[in-house]
């Protein structure tokens, strides 16, 4: 068990620094779709069967080809970057905030008691629990995530499709 | 399984600082949107973490991640619809040329 | 048992009844291209519908009464919504009260619809106006079928939605525009009453529903014997002021003497309209709501509230009554008249004869709106004419038409074998006993109605045709008109089957129905303990006035019609300015001009008046003051001490804004570091803390 999470912890730590590190900008996507996977692999070892597949299904199924798709529309196919520099203005500045911010999370989880915990049996959540509780107790959000769900759709249609009304 | 909470959290932490740093230092605007979702899924990482350790009430902190993924969703098909708006009017993806909102 | 059983079996189908004239306006709303036919055919079917199924409660009532004196009455109650452990309902009704005024709803809307099919033949909107009369027959059914307050106020709210509508059916006429507007918020102030004594009632009670027949959460009006014995406002028990205020709603909506002012200028709208909600069935749901609300009103003996009702009603009948002497419109007198029987009704509550209230509402809806769609076949049929000075010797030229007015006159004045002889006679007569004053006044009413019919009949179907003489006999639509009716000239005429048929069958009605009026009052359940006591003082008298004042009728127009449409009212050549004072309607809208909107006026510049020196001045004195001190010290030290550092820190803030504005440099990365920074920041207190 150990093993696999070491692995799966690797495949994914590997997966979100080639994502945000390679030239090629589908070849990060590509790298993205791999750490997307070991999160989704992660959920299994954690008996969250279910958020795995939705994982697998939202994440890797749409969010990345949403990705590439954005791709090539703004460069040509390949997503070579060519000799273009890469990296922002003031990049030190991001960077070293960034690392800052992982030395203080490493420590805090360093100090704390809570890390020292070990599954106490572990939780489970069947399917049909959750579709229960989505349509009892979490009936609100629900719908609430529906409507923003659909807004955010039309939205995205809107604001893609501009320039074609503008040409009307 | 024996692996401790704290093996998770840390796990989780780095992954989120990867894509903070992705975020805040690269300049093509898609890269800048794959650092968020990266931030994300640590965050939601967490969430099932802690739901799996017996942390929060049982479908409670499921419920969260579940409702988190679906806005995750929504929120990068408008950040790209947006970054595809905005390629059409500036013919670049470059963040750092993005500068109409300047004061 | 299975008769009860069948009741309700019944009241569970009540909502049948409002349900078909709502599908009628759903589906003309909806519909794509509007076609008259259809349209009209749908609203009567739909009324027929509803007429049927009013019918069938109505008779299952009727049939099991008689042996026992429980009066039969079946609730159909359901949630409509809950909040917490609040729970609203709605629930329907079926009860001799509510049966006897869906028939005559339905009965009466289904024939002034076929007449409406002639009056609005040409005109262009006529499938909105169908739309809007199914939505008004709907929601007066939904009123009378509720056994819900909250159901009878939306419905109530609803009828006064399409009252507006209707009146300002032409809106394109500013007089139409201006009425519906007065319509609307005349009654509102009413239906303020009207709503603080709901809210009072559910206060009090806990409850809408009206009966429930459960012992454990009885009905607001099964509560009524323990609401009487707590207090209310001004004196009265809780009892007596809701019904007070209700009262208020009733008298908004049934134009009651300081709210009436609405109803007659109503008139402008068309005049199907006038005679199904002016005269039949709105006005008159003041009157039912007061009836089924009653037991609240005679809960607490000796209160002064039902002699403010028939005090109210008495003043409305007569004051009304002058009025209509005086008027010239042929629509205006039947609506001068409408308020006046509406006193009349209101004064029989008042007196404590619900019978005699309800049954004169029920004859004079049949009689009244005779009399509209009367006048609205004499409109037609002399091109679009009001005036009734430019009438004259229509008996030749529309004798169906006459025939049917003559009826529907009688009737209203009151002559014994008619309809309204019976039901005022039963008014006169509890009033009689309750109060002596009040019923002089009401007999003098009386004669007064039978002055203003008999004027109103010789003006306009006797003597000769007088509308000729300017042009082409009509001014006003002159143009409408000779593009509608070019044709046939000047000359009036007969109007087409389909006006003339609903005035036929009302007429009929109006003969035979005041022989029911005893059978209503057993049908009510009401005991016929009317004492014999002063029936042939009440009778005699009634049976005077009414010839005396036709008898002064025909003395003063008949004997020697009017030969030209200039001359002037013989009455107005005896009275002289009482004449004009009546015609002016007693300056009521010119007194309320003066005061009630100048009052508001008043209020209104008296408070941008308080606005610009009180609150302006309280303002500017704080400024003076602080400017005062800021003085002296300036004058102390400021100008030696402070002054040179201030302007240095002021060119210091110059350098930092233009320092920080570096920062809003349009950048989204630069944003986001500073997030992040400040993330960091939060997460390093955390950790040493």
């Amino acid at each position: 068990m150990e093993t696999i999470f070491w692995i799966l912890s690797a495949i994914t730590v590997l997966g979100a620094l080639f994502a945000i590190m390679l030239r090629n900008l589908v070849h990060c996507v590509l790298s993205l779709i791999l750490f997307f996977l070991g999160i989704a692999g992660h959920y299994f070892l954690l008996r969250a069967d279910f958020l795995g597949a939705v994982q697998i299904l939202i994440y890797v199924g749409a969010v990345a080809v949403l990705m590439l798709f954005a791709i090539m529309l703004t460069r040509h196919v390949t997503g070579d970057e060519g000799p273009r520099e890469v990296l922002g203005g003031k990049w030190w500045a991001g960077m070293g905030t960034a690392i800052i911010i992982a030395g203080l999370l490493w420590a805090i989880i360093r100090k704390d008691q809570l890390a020292q915990i070990l599954p106490a049996g572990g939780a489970q959540t069947s399917m049909v629990e959750i579709g229960k509780a989505m349509v009892t107790d979490w009936v609100v959000p629900f719908e609430a995530m529906a409507v923003l769900l659909t807004a955010a759709l039309i939205g995205a249609v809107v604001i893609a499709l501009e320039e074609v009304i503008r040409r009307r | 399984m024996n692996i401790p909470l704290g093996d998770y959290l840390m796990l989780s932490a780095f992954l989120f600082a990867i894509g903070l740093c992705g975020a805040l230092s690269r300049k093509n605007a898609i890269i800048v949107l794959i650092g968020i979702e990266i931030m994300f899924n640590a965050a939601i990482l967490n969430l099932i973490v802690f739901w799996h350790y017996k942390y929060f009430a049982v479908p409670t902190a499921y419920m969260f991640a579940i409702f988190a993924i679906s806005i995750a969703a929504a929120e990068s098909a408008v950040g790209l619809a947006l970054v595809i708006a905005i390629y059409r009017q500036y013919k670049s993806v470059d963040v750092d040329e993005f500068t109409s909102l300047k004061g | 048992m299975e008769h009860g059983e069948y009741l309700q079996h019944l009241a569970r189908q009540q909502w049948l009844i409002p349900f078909f004239p709502l599908m009628a306006a759903a589906i003309q709303s909806l519909m794509k291209r509007p076609s008259r036919k259809a349209s009209g055919a749908l609203t009567i079917i739909a009324m027929g519908l509803s007429c049927i199924f009013a019918l069938r409660a109505f008779f299952a009532t009727i049939g099991g009464g008689g042996q026992h004196h429980e009066i039969e009455r079946a609730i159909f109650n359901f949630t409509w919504f809950k909040f917490g452990t609040t729970s609203l309902g709605l629930g329907f009704i079926l009860d001799p009260l509510a049966e006897g005024m869906a028939v005559m709803v339905a009965f009466v809307g289904f024939w002034i619809f076929v007449n409406a099919t002639g009056y609005m033949a040409d005109d262009e909107n006529f499938t909105r106006f169908f739309c809007f009369l199914s939505l008004f027959a709907a929601s007066m059914l939904g009123l009378v079928v509720s056994n819900n307050l909250l159901l009878l106020y939306m419905c109530w709210e609803l009828v006064g939605l399409c009252s507006y509508l209707l009146i300002g059916f032409w809106y394109f006429k500013p007089a139409a525009a201006a009425a519906m507007k007065k319509a609307f918020i005349t009654t509102r102030i009413g239906d303020v009453g009207f709503l603080l004594g709901i809210v009072m009632l559910y206060w009090k009670t806990g409850t809408l529903n009206l009966y429930t027949h459960d012992t454990l959460h009885p009905g607001a009006l099964e509560q009524v014997s323990a609401l009487a014995l707590r207090n209310g406002w001004w004196g009265l028990s809780a009892a007596s002021t809701i019904a007070f205020l209700l009262f208020i709603g009733a008298m908004g909506k049934s134009a009651q003497f300081p709210l009436h002012v609405w109803l007659p200028d109503a008139m402008e709208g068309p005049t199907p309209v006038s005679a199904l909600i002016h005269a039949a069935t709105m006005v008159a749901a003041g009157v039912f709501m007061v009836g089924r609300m009653y037991p609240l009103f005679t809960a607490e003996a000796g209160s002064w509230v039902l002699d403010f009702v028939m005090w109210v009603g008495c003043i409305t009948a007569v004051f009304s009554a002058t009025i209509a002497v005086a008027q010239f419109d042929i629509k205006r007198v039947l609506a001068y008249s409408t308020c006046s029987q509406l006193g009349f009704m209101v004064m029989a509550l008042g007196a404590g004869s619900v019978v005699a209230g309800q049954f004169h509402l029920l004859t004079h809806a049949f009689f009244k709106a005779l009399l509209f769609l009367g006048s609205g076949c004499v409109i037609i049929g002399t091109h679009h004419e009001q005036d009734m000075r430019k009438m004259g010797g229509l008996r030749k030229y529309m004798p169906i038409t006459f025939w049917c007015y003559l009826i529907g006159m009688l009737a209203l004045c009151g002559v014994p074998p008619f309809a309204g002889f019976f039901s005022k006679d039963e008014i006169l007569l509890s009033t009689f006993h309750r109060n002596k004053y009040a019923w002089g006044l009401a007999t003098f009413a009386a004669f007064l109605t039978a002055f203003y019919m008999t004027r109103q009949m010789f003006m306009v179907f006797a003597g000769k045709w007088r509308g000729g003489e300017n042009d082409h006999g009509h001014d006003k639509h002159g143009k409408h008109d000779d593009h509608e009716h070019g044709h046939h000239g000047g000359e009036p005429h007969e109007v087409t089957w389909n006006m003339w048929l609903p005035i036929a069958v009302l007429s009929l009605f109006a003969i035979g129905l005041g022989f029911f009026g005893h059978k209503y009052g057993e049908y009510l359940g009401v005991e016929g303990a009317e004492s014999v006591e002063g029936k042939a003082v009440v009778m005699g008298a009634s049976l005077a006035v009414v010839a005396l004042g036709l008898l002064l009728g025909w003395a003063v127009y008949g004997r020697k019609t009017m030969e030209h449409a200039t001359d002037e009212d013989p009455l107005s050549a005896a009275l002289g300015s009482l004449f004009t004072f009546l015609n002016r309607k007693w300056y009521i809208d010119e007194l309320y001009d003066v005061t009630i909107i100048r009052f508001t006026a008043t209020c209104g510049m008296f408070f941008r008046l308080v606005d610009k020196s009180v609150v302006d001045g309280i303002l500017h004195a704080i400024a003076w003051t602080a400017w005062g001190i800021s003085q002296v010290f300036r004058w102390i030290g400021d100008e030696f001490f402070i002054n040179g550092g201030f302007d240095a820190g002021c060119e210091s803030v110059r350098w930092e804004g233009e320092e920080f504005s570096k920062l809003e440099n349009g950048r989204i990365q630069n944003y986001f570091r500073v997030l992040s920074l400040g993330a960091a920041i939060l997460l390093l207190i955390y950790f040493f803390t």
